[in-house]
């Protein structure tokens, strides 16, 4: 998925922005409002993580901004107020979820799962399409039982699949999806997963529709 | 002052009742001892004239008697006219001393050995003089002094005995009256008492009379002030607590991505040191920030919220840090609404869960439970902990004998938080209703 990471701390948004990417999902990471703003008016993103305390005002006027503006994108805040209240008013604000600081990388992984689970509309981590199994929660895909090794990419790219089974993504929208703004992206790097993951999965796993996109097959 | 000898502080209603009461009693006592000897100078006055009167009166009927009997040898005493105690007594001499004619009641050793002309007191009488025939004959008339000091006692007993009576009314007149004067200054001391440590809400000074009012005034414009600086204080430990959680999540985020990138097994247990001790160095900031908190200001709201919100997040907020914290059960049978900060109020449930889960029975029930309006209850089974032990618990930095980690600090904070919001706070092993465990209630005040 494509994640923006609003933080102005340059050492925990560099290993946030580390653990993300690494994870296989694209991830943007500005450290003011009007960045963020910025960023969010030319790019669908499919998450957002934010800071409350940033250097041009708190993270709670975006939020809300965002919200009266319609805008539904999942957002989790990251928060070095402890108070109860701050969290309340965060998730009174429209957040998603919040975590303190400081946090497990995992358990920030965990819960950016979640949320977009949630988001889906499907908060069970389990999906099972005819003889593949994919457990959300836990990164991995079963085919027949048996575990299949996928890279993190690839991880990626099913994942944004299988946030909505049926439906059509573009290439563009899973380019977005993998890879943040500035980065080198060869003309055929989503054909080349897709095709590595029918090998692994089973031809007929992901369809092409020609000039249209993918999609996972029921 | 003799008023702080009596009462250690002066009462202002002690002060006001006794000073009236006692001034009141003076004046009246003052003006009825002054009435008493206008009084009596008075009836001396109108008796002196009386017996003056009586012997000038008196004087030509008894010469006219004396001369008609040629002055016959001796003296003659006049026949009464029917029995009666006589009040005036009189002695007619001529003036050699020779009784020529006396009243029936007379006693002539009552009477100065020469007669003379005017007034004159003895020791029991009051005596008036009066000539005729050129001297040679004085009639004395002469009134005991009793009888005079008789009346004028009775009419000093008619100013006084009044008193006897309206004293005492007065003296309570004057208790109730400043007692009911001084009720607003009363129920605004009562005000002040009747909060906790931490409510620095301004008091409602209604009623108060104008000498007062000013004090009320200062009294809320110093609590405001104060009230300010502690808020002050907190945001202050609240940024703090911002600018240290941010660092240390960023050491330990590097710390768990140089261990997630690391292919050396050294470095990677190296890296799990440093998490270990970064992730302590957290959660005892965190408890030191708690218990600045808990002992600064701002444990109390100024309006009443319902904390039952709070407490369904705060339990919604265990379970979902740690899978094992679905051990928790929130059961509520009552309403949370209460003037106590819902930050504080979190703080003190998460301590005590916290310590539920710490050093409860593994693997065991935590229940949560409002059983009525403003009590909560955590319960967790696990061993009996001794009266001893119990009471070394709300000190501070205090473990029981458990190898649980933590810093020891979780129920001195809860302790702090409890006293300082006018909560109450008790802690019981076994708990309630079965044999082991241990239990904490938390009563919110109102």
């Amino acid at each position: 998925m494509r994640v923006l990471l609003v933080e102005d701390d340059r050492l925990l948004g560099d290993a946030v922005h580390e653990h993300i990417a690494d994870e296989g999902h694209a991830i943007d990471w500005v450290e003011t409002i009007a960045d963020a703003e910025a960023a969010i008016h030319s790019t669908p993103y499919d998450l957002l993580l934010l800071d409350l305390m940033l250097p041009d005002g708190p993270g709670l006027g975006l939020l809300r901004r965002l919200r009266s503006g319609g805008d539904v994108t999942p957002v989790i805040i990251l928060t070095a107020r402890d108070q109860i209240s701050d969290r309340i008013a965060g998730l009174n604000s429209g957040a998603d979820d919040y975590l303190v600081k400081p946090f497990n990388l995992s358990e920030l992984s965990a819960r950016l799962a979640a949320v977009s689970r949630r988001y889906a509309g499907n908060p069970n981590p389990l999906v099972t399409l005819g003889d593949i199994e994919f457990d959300l929660a836990g990164r991995s895909v079963y085919r027949r039982g048996r575990p299949v090794e996928v890279t993190a990419r690839e991880w990626a790219l099913l994942e944004g699949l299988l946030q909505h089974p049926g439906t059509l993504l573009s290439k563009t929208q899973l380019e977005e999806r993998l890879y943040p703004f500035g980065a080198e992206v060869e003309s055929n790097t989503i054909e080349v997963h897709i095709s590595r993951l029918r090998k692994k999965l089973g031809h007929e796993a992901i369809e092409t529709v020609r000039g249209m996109g993918y999609r996972l097959k029921r | 002052m003799m008023w702080r000898i009596w009462t250690g502080a002066p009462s202002l209603q002690r002060r006001l009742s006794l000073g009236l009461a006692v001034g009141v009693t003076a004046m009246w006592l003052a003006a009825a001892i002054a009435a008493g000897l206008v009084i009596r100078e008075e009836l001396d006055e109108a008796y002196d004239s009386a017996l003056q009167e009586t012997a000038q009166r008196l004087l030509p009927l008894a010469v006219l008697d004396i001369v008609e009997r040629s002055a016959g040898a001796g003296g003659r005493r006049v026949t009464p006219i029917g029995e009666h105690k006589e009040f005036l007594t009189y002695l007619v001499r001529d003036s050699k001393g020779r009784i020529l004619m006396q009243s029936h009641d007379a006693v002539p050793a009552d009477f100065p050995d020469t007669p003379a002309h005017g007034f004159r007191t003895t020791k029991t009488h009051r005596i008036y003089g009066e000539k005729a025939v050129s001297g040679t004959i004085i009639m004395e008339v002469a009134e005991t002094l009793a009888h005079r000091r008789e009346a004028a006692i009775e009419a000093a007993g008619t100013l006084f005995l009044p008193l006897l009576g309206l004293v005492p009314a007065s003296l309570f007149g004057v208790w109730w009256f400043v007692r009911v004067s001084i009720r607003p200054i009363r129920s605004f001391r009562g005000a002040i008492e009747a909060r906790g440590e931490g409510d620095l809400s301004p008091i409602a000074d209604g009623g108060l009379p104008a000498e007062i009012e000013p004090i009320a005034d200062a009294v809320n414009r110093l609590m405001e002030r104060l009230r300010r600086a502690l808020e002050a204080e907190r945001s202050f430990t609240a940024n703090s607590a911002h600018e240290l959680r941010t660092p240390i999540a960023a050491a330990l985020a590097h710390t768990q991505r140089l261990i997630a990138v690391s292919k050396d097994e050294a470095v990677r247990e190296r890296g799990r040191h440093i998490e270990a001790g970064l992730t302590r160095l957290s959660s005892l900031s965190e408890k030191l920030m708690q218990l600045a908190r808990a002992e600064g200001a701002g444990l109390i709201a100024e309006a009443e919220q319902d904390l039952t919100t709070v407490l369904e997040h705060l339990v919604e907020e265990f379970r979902r840090a740690e899978p094992e914290n679905a051990r928790l059960r929130l059961v509520t049978n009552g309403r949370l609404v209460s003037h106590m900060d819902a930050d504080a109020f979190a703080i003190l449930l998460r301590n005590l869960i916290e310590n539920a889960l710490k050093h409860g029975e593994p693997k065991g029930m935590i229940e949560i439970e409002v059983p009525s309006d403003n009590v909560v209850r955590v319960v967790n089974g696990g061993v009996v902990v001794g009266p001893d032990e119990l009471k070394r618990l709300r000190g501070r930095f205090e473990r029981g004998a458990t190898r649980a980690k933590g810093a020891g600090l979780g129920l001195a904070i809860a302790q702090a938080i409890a006293a300082g919001s006018g909560a109450e706070l008790t802690l019981s092993s076994p708990a309630a209703g079965r044999e082991d465990g241990f239990e904490a209630v938390l009563w919110l005040p109102e």
